[in-house]
């Protein structure tokens, strides 16, 4: 290929990293330094920083609270979509009938966003009684199409023999799944505790609805909660912002490869 | 022979217990919304007493004297409209990325990051950017001297909309640069070569074999777009609550509005309904101008 030189390149792809990273950079600084009305010069590094902000948000709002919450919901959905999904793509690998029906059917529910569910999804998650509950936050999510069939492709793919083989040595079906096919689709599992983690985590609109109990809220409500009660000036917001941000982000940079594969995906998730 | 039999049915049933689960949850948190969205939005509902049939009140309430409906409905359309505008910009910086300059690994994760952090954070920040009076945007046009008074972004009927657009599209462009960049990479390199050897211009090139080659993914990325102006609440809710007035309110914005803080579930229910049909829409159509083949699974044998 033609050689070319890389300095513009380099130029407008500085210019792009700087637009997408300034708002992260700028919340960081006020979240250390709480102000808002630059000095002259300004400046990236923050004058003098200090933590204050973030020992007023573990103080005067219930943070930890908040955190469980949302550790507890996503851990549920984790798990779940991990099993059930593993379950359910075995079971698609499989010949009985009814199997193109049910096919047909999951295709179609991939089709009908969450967002449009969720008037009688209230009023049944009510009927079960499960409003302010983690499960009620859980129970919609603990399943996901996408992710059965991407167990689906990982179980076709593993040989037949190994199967029959198991099956000879009298392993019965379901340890066959699970102490065999399972362990042997790790990327499958991998996007899968991805995707249901990134739905849960930052899922606002379903707890929003479902949610009233102070006690029971999760990260991004309690996030936007606060915005409504305190100034959108004070430090304190923004170094909310950073302790909600700075997990996921530290997920994302530890797992990039998976992550993006994950997604990636996922991608037509209705 | 017998043996086989019972064999057979308890493999039937194993096959039946496991997918048993994840059936029930589809069933009961989206076909039977979906169904009971349709009979709510054919009635009278109210919490306290029975419901009775309306005809189809609520539709033409909705239709004909709705002016926030249509409003939304609108701005849901250009947010649509709007994310070619996001495609372009990411097949940009997909290209870029994709050359053999020093660091590319690092400014796909600059750019990449702003996509799986938490929307609702991504709205604080960005309200605050936009802030009349301490947002960082209004600081720097008020120092380069293009403005000499902050500017209330999200206060105004006409920059509302536009500022929460590009936002999202902040937000987005990550991911579709990274499913445009799988399918550039996917392009074998040897028909650059033999293009170049024949003459070709890089912007030939990019037009004739690039944007062609790279028609799956283009329509992937649109069809997230459809989804996301179908989706982004979290975004709008934070931002602006959908104001001023309606100027930001998107359909799923105005139906949370609508049922849980007026609690009139069945003109949201009609809504939704109206809102599910023009998103299946659009979406069968994408998929058929994609040739099937946008946003579709792996099913397997």
């Amino acid at each position: 290929m033609h050689k070319y030189p890389h300095w513009p390149i380099h130029l407008v792809l500085v210019f792009v990293s700087a637009l997408m990273l300034v708002p992260f950079i700028w919340v960081f600084k006020t979240s250390l330094t709480g102000e808002n009305i630059f000095s002259y010069p300004p400046s990236i590094l923050p004058k003098d920083p200090h933590f204050f902000y973030y020992v007023d948000v573990w103080y005067t709002i219930p943070f930890f609270r908040y955190l469980v919450n949302s550790v507890i919901v996503s851990a549920i959905v984790v798990v779940a979509n991990i099993i059930l999904n593993a379950m359910a793509g075995y079971s698609l690998t499989r010949e009985f009938v009814g199997k193109k029906a049910i096919i047909v059917l999951y295709l179609s529910c991939m089709m009908i966003p969450f967002q449009v569910t969720i008037i009688p999804a209230y009023l049944i998650t009510k009927e079960l009684g499960l409003l302010n509950t983690h499960l009620g936050m859980a129970l919609p999510v603990c399943s996901t199409i996408v992710c059965i069939f991407v167990f689906k492709a990982s179980f076709d793919a593993i040989p037949k023999s190994l199967i029959d083989a198991a099956r000879i040595d009298g392993m019965p079906d379901w340890k066959i799944v699970f102490r065999l096919m399972l362990p042997l689709s790790k990327s499958a599992i991998a996007t899968n505790v991805i995707l249901a983690f990134i739905w849960s985590w930052n899922n606002f609109l379903w707890p929003l609805v479902i949610i009233r109990d102070q006690n029971m809220q999760t990260l991004p409500l309690g996030l936007s909660r606060f915005l409504t009660v305190v100034e959108d000036t004070t430090g304190a917001l923004y170094a909310f912002c950073i302790m909600v941000l700075l997990p996921g982000l530290i997920i994302f940079l530890l797992s990039q490869k998976e992550f993006i594969a994950g997604l990636t995906k996922g991608a037509a998730k209705g | 022979m017998q043996l086989i039999k019972k064999k057979r049915t308890r493999e039937l049933l194993l096959i039946w217990f496991f997918i048993a689960p994840s059936l029930a949850i589809f069933t009961l948190y989206r076909i039977v919304p979906l169904l009971w969205n349709g009979v709510l939005s054919l009635q009278f509902w109210s919490p306290y007493k029975l419901p009775e049939f309306a005809k189809l009140y609520h539709y033409e309430e909705m239709l004909f004297y709705d002016d926030a409906f249509w409003q939304a409905l609108w701005n849901t359309i250009i947010l649509m409209a709007s994310a070619p505008i996001g495609i372009a910009l990411a097949l940009f910086i997909a290209v870029l990325v994709d050359t053999q300059v020093r660091g590319r690994n690092i400014y796909r994760t600059i750019v990449f990051m702003s996509y799986p952090v938490m929307t609702v954070a991504v709205g604080i920040i960005w309200q605050w950017l936009y802030n009349e009076k301490v947002g960082l945007i209004n600081y720097v046009l008020i120092s380069l001297g293009i403005i000499d008074r902050g500017i209330p972004f999200l206060e105004s009927f006409d920059l509302a909309l536009p500022c929460v657009i590009v936002a999202s599209i902040w937000q987005v462009i990550g991911f579709y640069m990274i499913i445009l960049l799988s399918g550039l990479q996917n392009i074998p390199p040897s028909l650059y070569e033999s293009a170049a050897i024949d003459g070709a211009t890089a912007w030939m090139r990019f037009q004739r074999i690039t944007l062609p080659l790279l028609k799956p993914s283009i329509f992937l990325c649109f069809v997230i777009g459809i989804i996301n102006s179908f989706t982004n609440f979290d975004l709008v809710y934070v931002m602006t609550q959908g104001g001023p007035g309606h100027a930001t309110d998107l359909l799923i914005t105005y139906i949370y509005t609508v049922a849980f803080k007026l609690s009139k579930f069945d003109y949201a229910a009609a809504m939704t309904i109206v809102n599910f049909l023009f998103f299946l829409g659009l979406a069968l159509l994408a998929n058929k101008a994609a040739g099937g083949e946008a946003g579709a699974i792996d099913v397997g044998k």
